[in-house]
């Protein structure tokens, strides 16, 4: 990590990483899984709840994000 | 039932003649015994670390948490997939080049000597064994539980068997087999789940997934949704989950899965698995099978009727709920077959701690402290020794404390591995940390811990304010360690050269 660190490639990496934890820890507590009163439950393609759903949005950020920066930037490449 | 033990028997005795393949061909030092000679390439190196998180737990601790909860648990696994991948992205490269250059053969080691303190390495070693060891024996209860759901025997029956495999599998053939035999095991683990949950969704399960999720807004809309059926799952809590999820880069037997690493490339590759095959397939399995098929075959309700005319709980049935419905509803012969896979995930992951505790115990209590001049003969031979003496204190523990699967992994477990993480992140990255700053944030968050846990009245955990237990207890041993590191001298010069300078020379120039 402390190579990472000691390019702006590895700092943008990290905080694209970083900002996906904070954006799904917000979107956790502010009630984005949750059902408002008197709706019925989120469910994508009829049965992928939004709990799947998150959770692999945010695999798929991290994917994208280790894709780029470990195959094009990494010092140890 | 003869079928059944036929079979169980054949599949126990193919595990056997792998240890015991593997004992033939070992080159006998403890660096192969304990670290598989650090060869293990990167398609081994996935299966042995993905199945050595995926244990038991997976096909009921976790299903049975979705069963009776909700989706709401399922942010535990978005948060161990990132923390798994951050392991072999960010720590992985430097503690297996560390371990490399030095021949550390244990982390515990390699941080004990980069703080130079030997009351370190007896704080981390006595801690870490301390919360791996009961999980251990979680893994052949795990098993026990679906023998009698399968068979009706006792849960010991199935447990006795695990145990018998493990040890003969741990003893034999060490971290080079463990790792190898992972494969056959996952292969097995896999197709039991994948085959089940697709054979059932087809049989059981009118209009399928959709079916399912239409069956369920019928029976409780809750149970699609956050908080759950029980309002267990508040935003808090499933926040909480996924930050406990997120240490999963810091569990023990999976930080030693880097030091056994062939070479660096593998830490660039791994994480590709780990977000591909683990966190968008393999994880996505269990889920279904707890949060959809499950409930709509056989909805809570009625499982709690069932469980309180049997003298049971609908908790303790909710571990064994996919067991149950494959025994109803799917031939027998094929039941065995998932429990094959069950005991496959079992014996992969209790292996793998098994192997981590004993080399724990070996390296750095026996050798590290009381027998600095032993011989690499002599470290082998207590490492397998301390094999036996391991699953039989862990099995006790655990039928002591028969508290559920799911809670025990996350309540217990994982807060305590979480404790030496400051140390471990710290002593790998951080040049200002020192000794008494690591020995003082693990212990004050280990001693938190215990009498967090130990110390509920009226049910309540005030010590932990009532907080998930990693919370409170990682802040302030975080805290305290860079408190105390900031307070004290620096570590010396010799040992920046050696952890860090050294360290990025050998990763800039191994090929």
């Amino acid at each position: 990590m402390r190579e990472i660190m000691g390019h702006t490639a590895g700092r943008v990496y990290l905080a694209v990483l970083l900002l996906s934890i904070v954006a799904m820890v917000a979107f956790i507590v502010t009630g984005g899984l949750e059902t408002p009163a008197g709706e019925e439950p989120f469910l994508l393609f009829g049965w992928m709840t939004a709990s799947l759903v998150a959770g692999a949005v945010f695999v798929i950020v991290w994917l994208i994000a280790y894709l780029i920066y470990f195959f094009r930037f990494w010092p140890y490449r | 039932m003869g079928f059944e033990i036929i079979s169980l028997t054949a599949f126990g005795l193919i595990i056997i003649a792998l240890a015991a393949y593997g004992y033939k061909i070992s080159a006998k030092t403890a660096e192969d015994y304990m670290l598989a000679g650090r060869t293990i390439g990167v398609v081994v190196m996935f299966f042995f670390v993905l199945f050595a998180i995926s244990s038991s737990w997976t096909f009921y601790g976790f299903p049975g948490m979705l069963y009776l909860h909700g989706p709401g648990y399922v942010f535990f696994i978005w948060g161990s997939v990132a923390g798994f991948a951050a392991l072999y992205m960010f720590l992985g490269p430097r503690l297996w080049a560390l371990a490399k250059i030095n021949r550390f053969l244990s982390p515990v080691e390699a941080l004990a000597e980069r703080y130079e303190s030997k009351g370190l390495r007896m704080v981390l070693a006595l801690s870490i064994l301390a919360f791996i060891v009961p999980y251990v024996g979680i893994q052949p209860l795990g098993v026990g539980a679906g023998f009698q759901a399968l068979t009706g025997l006792p849960t010991i029956w199935g447990a006795t068997y695990t145990v018998i495999l493990l040890v003969v599998l741990v003893l034999l053939g060490g971290m080079r087999i463990v790792a190898w035999v992972n494969i056959f095991l996952g292969a097995v683990y896999v197709t039991a789940l994948l085959g089940s949950l697709i054979w059932i969704v087809q049989a059981a399960v009118p209009g399928g997934l959709p079916g399912a999720a239409e069956r369920l807004m019928e029976i409780d809309p809750q149970l699609l949704t956050t908080p759950g059926p029980f309002g267990e799952f508040s935003p808090v809590l499933v926040a909480g989950t996924f930050v406990v999820g997120l240490l999963a880069f810091s569990w023990p037997h999976v930080v030693i899965g880097a030091m056994t690493a062939r070479d660096k490339h593998l830490f660039k590759w791994f994480p590709l698995l780990v977000f591909v095959f683990g966190g968008l397939f393999f994880y996505i399995i269990p889920f279904i099978w707890g949060s959809l098929a499950a409930p709509s075959i056989l909805p809570p309700a009625e499982l709690a009727e069932q469980a309180a005319a049997a003298g049971s709980t609908l908790e303790i049935e909710a571990d064994r709920v996919v067991q149950t419905i494959i025994t109803r509803r799917l031939p027998g012969w094929f039941g065995v077959f998932v429990l094959m896979g069950v005991v496959a995930a079992a014996v992969s992951t209790a292996a793998v701690q098994l192997m981590t505790s004993s080399i724990i115990v070996a390296r750095d209590v026996v050798q590290g402290i009381f027998k600095p001049d032993a011989s690499d003969k002599q470290i082998t031979t207590w490492a397998r020794w301390s094999v036996i003496v391991i699953v039989v204190l862990s099995l006790t523990v655990s039928i002591i404390d028969t508290g559920l699967m799911a809670l025990y992994l996350t309540d217990v477990s994982i807060p305590g591995f979480a404790q030496w993480a400051p140390a471990l992140v710290g002593g790998l990255l951080w040049k200002r940390g020192t000794r008494e700053g690591a020995i003082a944030g693990t212990a004050v968050g280990v001693i938190y811990l215990a009498l967090g846990l130990l110390i509920t009245p009226g049910g309540s955990r005030v010590l932990l304010l009532d907080l998930h237990p990693i919370v409170p207890t990682l802040l302030v041993n975080l805290i305290v360690y860079v408190v105390v590191s900031l307070l004290t001298p620096e570590p010396s010069e010799e040992i920046h050269t050696q952890f860090f300078d050294e360290v990025d020379e050998f990763l800039r120039s191994e090929s």
